[in-house]
């Protein structure tokens, strides 16, 4: 069931990221649902769901836009282990806090694969404009991480699916 | 414990480094399956946005609606007297063309695609149109609008195409101003949807002959783009620091903010690859050509 509702919420997460286009402010991030699932499911679930999630988004986000294949997963494995790591830093119960674990991580998220994209030369930002990047997507995770979360828990209490693990 | 701890560790990076390595077709076979799948859904919910968008546009200008409708019809008579004297006019130039035995420039077609997304991860200039390979779109083919030329097709899978906007730094386009016949390379300069200039040629000699208002168009040079398509106008020239080289900011002729409808040019090949293909095929096809002169 867990799974299933994982599946749900990455299909939810990919659909709404392909319509909405990215934010026109701040380095033009994208809206994180992708990643705003894969830290549930990192702070919430088994780490082998955190996993799966994972590579699931990260394929899904790279055959959606012209990011290589594998890049996305990368960023998303390296938000999730850091939000695994700052789960008991964090009190997931609090906004406030799960505003911040967002934020964190998607600026991490955004960093890894903008060095991994200029390694790659497929794109063309200076060191600035990577910067200003982060700091949008960092935004954007803060407003957008809290409900997400919010969602997805209310989805878990009303199938039965829902365990305290933060 | 920690052996288990240390193989499922193993097998996550080999799984991603796998999918980072992948011989670039398998890479592309897999993307384009994930694309197709999830463009339907991509198709109906922009529909159900462009649906609300029309409602609340109908709801704001309907007390306009008479002058409108009274200014349409005005239009549509004054459309009718010009489509009658074009008719003439193309059968007069048919059969001057065939006096002269003169044959079809370009055997290029044009294939109508509606446009169904823009980039979401905002690391490119992209949009995405609702035709692929099926249609006869191919990679790498020129992408236009009734204004003019918008980009370049980048990925296509069977069903969907990613559009590379001229606004895009890696969009580099070979082009010609019309009158005074100076050749350069455009690039995108990362504009925002909407914002202009949306791109610059670099290294324009100090006394070339460039104006604000000079229009640009392709050169046809490089083979990717066919010859004389508008591409858009000068807005401003300036003088490099050391005074060697001008660099000309361009606006585009297309609105590439507000595109809903495209045209990828495909050649005749493209379409007969498609059909071969899938022979049942939808075209999506438009009575038009792409010859030079013919198209924006």
């Amino acid at each position: 069931m867990t799974l299933l509702v994982m599946i749900f919420w990455i299909l939810a997460g990919a659909t709404l990221q392909v319509v909405i286009p990215a934010w026109q402010h701040m380095g033009q991030p994208a809206f994180p649902f992708l990643l705003a699932g894969v830290l549930y499911v990192a702070v919430n679930k088994k780490p082998i769901y955190f996993v799966l999630t994972a590579l699931l988004s990260g394929l899904l986000e790279d055959s959606l836009s012209l990011v290589p294949l594998g890049y996305s997963a990368c960023a998303f494995l390296v938000a999730g282990w850091l939000a695994w790591r700052l789960r008991h830093d964090f009190h997931m119960r609090r906004a406030h806090m799960v505003m911040g674990l967002g934020a964190i991580c998607a600026a991490a998220s955004t960093g890894t694969l903008a060095l991994l994209l200029r390694l790659q030369g497929s794109v063309m930002l200076s060191r600035n404009e990577c910067l200003l990047r982060m700091a949008g997507a960092a935004v954007l995770a803060a407003v957008l991480v809290p409900v997400w979360f919010w969602l997805i828990r209310g989805m878990e209490r009303l199938l039965g699916t829902w365990e305290d693990r933060a | 414990m920690k052996d288990r701890k240390w193989i499922a560790l193993s097998a996550v990076a080999l799984a991603v480094l796998v999918m980072m390595n992948l011989p670039d077709a398998t890479s592309q076979r897999v993307k384009g399956a994930v694309r197709d799948g999830i463009s339907p859904l991509q198709a109906a919910l922009r529909g159900g946005v462009r649906e609300m968008q029309d409602i609340f546009r109908y709801m704001r200008g309907w007390r306009d609606l008479a002058l409108e409708n009274r200014a349409l019809t005005e239009e549509i008579v004054y459309l009718r007297g010009e489509m009658r004297m074009a008719r003439d006019l193309e059968r007069n130039n048919q059969m001057l063309r065939e006096l002269l035995g003169f044959v079809r420039r370009s055997p290029n077609r044009l294939v109508s695609c509606e446009v169904i997304g823009r980039d979401s991860t905002g690391w490119w200039q992209t949009i995405r149109l609702d035709q692929g390979a099926h249609s006869g779109v191919m990679d790498e083919r020129a992408v236009i609008t009734a204004d003019g030329l918008v980009g370049r097709t980048v990925a296509v899978s069977a069903r969907t195409a990613d559009a590379l906007l001229l606004s895009d730094p890696t969009c580099k386009v070979a082009v010609r101003l019309s009158r005074s016949g100076v050749f350069g390379v455009m690039s995108g300069v990362g504009a925002k949807p909407g914002e202009q200039p949306v791109a610059r040629i670099d290294f324009l000699l100090k006394d070339a002959d460039v104006q604000e208002g000079d229009e640009i168009v392709t050169s046809g040079l490089g083979g990717l783009f066919p010859k004389g398509l508008l591409v858009g106008h000068v807005r401003n020239v300036e003088l490099d620091e050391a005074g060697l080289y001008q660099t000309a900011w361009l606006n585009s002729a297309a609105d590439l903010g507000r595109l809903e409808y495209a045209f990828v040019v495909a050649t005749e090949q493209d379409l007969e690859q498609a059909v071969m293909e899938d022979s049942s095929v939808d075209m999506g096809l438009v009575d038009g050509r792409a010859a030079e002169g013919e198209t924006p």
